[in-house]
């Protein structure tokens, strides 16, 4: 993702929360937030490779994927669950980020812009679908889902009742800040949850037992 | 008859033929102790138990480097180096030594052999002083809490009060986890491989089956049996079925196949190579081990339940230790999802665990054998216990908010 959107993220967060990084990678971001923000981090993530890195950087992590790794968590655990880069490749994004309410407070979610303009001119020019330096691989190779636009993720957050507190959008050359939707390769939100929100029901096996 | 190991990779250390190994730890002593004056969990008091135990590598001035390594099933103490007697290197030597997993240079190593085991702990082929005979079957029931309160005995002895770790797999890792709940300010960190909250079914199952062996082999008459005739070949039949158990359906394929070699059949002049290494395993299993520990430590095994039925969050909010947990995706003994389950229930009661599922193909014994990356994660998960617990050493454990 763009350094803007990690340095955002690092920027929303205070010092001393308790971040849940969900698709951690090699924990690079985590360790960062820990170590410049005093947080408190664990990190989800399915790669062995990455999952060996973020160990040897001393960071909490639980290897399996972003479902599995929110179920490990109980009630209000975190104050940040991070979605950063892998919100497209969920295949169910609404389900996750209420999931990701239930363990932490508020949700920071980026995502990729499919309506950028480099990406709009590929498709409307030369008839293929855009490989651009924010959506890099082929339709192919690529672990995305999901091609959304920013006007998209507003829309999917009102119907979910998800509130965007927050946003910022980047394109190559820095921070967009006038006609994102066009302008801007990608974006990250800060959410809570919204007037409609409800919470997921729990789930009656383990928190009968663990009372949290 | 044996099949030689292609490699070491293909094998643990207990059972193989280990002609040229080299252990960079060389000959290691073992050392035993009579400690006074303990009670089991069923009642029984000792008035004395032995207790044989390795020690590696040094401690510190701060005595803050203490890992206790702790033995699965057909283990002992020699956790590590080369036996003074019969030559051959510990059960983890791959992954006990100076820059291994658990290193010999930063860390104090203790490795002690089990309550009711048979390589110098007192169990049943010990001596009962009231009787001057071994105790056979009348030595009392086993548990798992037992065998670590033993352990705590043998760190107050040696005047260890803290671990920095408590490591083990399989049964060790039941022990590992014993002492997270038991002795709750006595570990920092606990590494717990391969290992479940408390054996399923199937793995009872699997233990009676090798308990049924023993019993019913005509020699074990109700446990007084001699040492020349023992229910050798019903411990033996034991050992081959946990060894299957222990094994992958990749690594048995990747050994043996339907290789077959001569051999002494029924009408058949070949035997598949997989018998034949089955038969070698048992064989060598029975001169190391005795008939009535196996009996014990089995049912040791088969009753731990580490909330024993109560409310886990009682028991897991003593916890003030932090985990790594590992499994193998291949182990079926103790499948990943027993793993899961542990690490689910430390999570939720707000415990650090870090979890891993590796994705080697040996089955249970994947912990036993040369496994870098297994090795690595224990490593690098220690080392970092060390230097954070100079750091914030208080933060491992946090309260949980107000629920949503």
């Amino acid at each position: 993702m763009h350094p803007g959107i990690y340095k955002t993220v690092a920027q929303w967060i205070p010092e001393k929360s308790r971040v849940l990084d969900l698709g951690t990678g090699d924990g690079a971001f985590l360790e960062q937030l820990v170590q410049t923000r005093n947080v408190t981090g664990e990190g989800v993530e399915m790669d062995a490779a990455s999952v060996a890195r973020c160990v040897q950087r001393g960071l909490v992590v639980h290897q399996g994927d972003i479902a599995d790794g929110l179920d490990q968590y109980g009630n209000g655990t975190f104050d940040y669950v991070l979605l950063l880069g892998t919100f497209q490749e969920l295949l169910a994004p609404a389900d996750i980020i209420r999931e990701a309410f239930r363990v932490g407070r508020q949700v920071v979610v980026a995502y990729t812009n499919f309506c950028y303009i480099r990406a709009r001119f590929q498709i409307l020019l030369s008839g293929h679908t855009p490989v651009t330096s924010s959506l890099p691989l082929s339709w192919d190779q690529t672990r995305n889902l999901h091609f959304l636009s920013i006007l998209d993720f507003q829309n999917f957050c009102q119907t979910a009742g998800f509130r965007e507190q927050a946003s910022a959008y980047f394109n190559r050359r820095g921070a967009v800040h006038w006609l994102p939707n066009l302008r801007a390769a990608e974006s990250v939100s800060l959410l809570v949850p919204g007037a409609g929100f409800h919470y997921p029901t729990p789930r009656e096996d383990a928190d009968s037992q663990v009372q949290i | 008859m044996a099949v030689s190991p292609k490699s070491f990779a293909q094998g643990d250390l207990q059972d193989q033929k280990v002609a040229g190994y080299k252990s960079p730890l060389g000959v290691i002593h073992l050392h035993t102790v009579a400690l006074p004056d303990f009670r089991t969990e069923s009642g029984f008091t000792f008035e004395k138990i032995d207790v044989s135990y390795q020690t590696l590598g040094k401690l510190s001035p701060a005595r803050d480097n203490a890992i206790l390594v702790c033995h699965a099933l057909s283990g002992s103490a020699h956790v590590a180096g080369l036996h003074p007697e019969t030559g051959r290197p510990g059960w983890w030597d791959f992954h006990v030594g100076p820059g291994l997993a658990v290193d010999t240079n930063k860390y104090f190593v203790i490795c002690a052999n089990v309550l009711g085991g048979c390589s110098g702990t007192t169990g049943p082929t010990s001596v009962d002083p009231r009787t001057g005979k071994s105790y056979g079957v009348s030595f009392p029931f086993v548990t798992v809490r037992d065998m670590v309160a033993v352990q705590a005995k043998l760190l107050d002895h040696l005047g260890i009060e803290k671990l920095f770790a408590v490591v083990g797999g399989s049964m060790g890792g039941m022990q590992a986890l014993a002492w997270t709940t038991d002795f709750p300010g006595r570990v920092q960190n606990c590494v717990a491989i391969a290992t479940c909250l408390s054996h399923g079914a199937m793995q009872i199952a699997f233990n009676e089956i090798g308990r049924q062996a023993i019993l019913t082999d005509p020699n074990w008459h109700g446990g007084n049996y001699s040492e020349t005739h023992s229910p050798a070949h019903g411990l033996s039949v034991a050992r081959m079925v946990g060894h299957v158990t222990y094994l992958s359906e990749f690594s048995m394929t990747n050994k043996f196949g339907r290789h077959r070699q001569p051999g002494t059949g029924t009408g058949d002049k070949e035997q598949f190579s997989v018998a034949s290494y089955l038969h070698h395993q048992g064989e060598s299993f029975v001169k190391r081990f005795d008939p009535n520990s196996y009996l014990y430590l089995t049912h040791a095994l088969d009753r731990f339940d580490l909330f024993e039925g109560k409310v886990p969050d009682t028991i897991l909010q003593r916890i003030r230790a932090r985990f790594l947990v590992v499994s193998f995706a291949s182990d079926w003994l103790y499948p990943p999802a027993q793993s899961r389950e542990l690490v689910r229930l430390l999570k939720r009661a707000n415990i650090p665990v870090t979890y891993v599922n590796l994705d080697t193909e040996y089955g249970h014994d994947s912990f036993l054998i040369e496994n870098p990356p297994f090795a690595s994660l224990v490593r690098d998960f220690l080392e970092n216990g060390l230097s954070s617990a100079h750091h914030h050493a208080s933060s491992a454990r946090q309260e949980p908010p107000a629920a949503n």
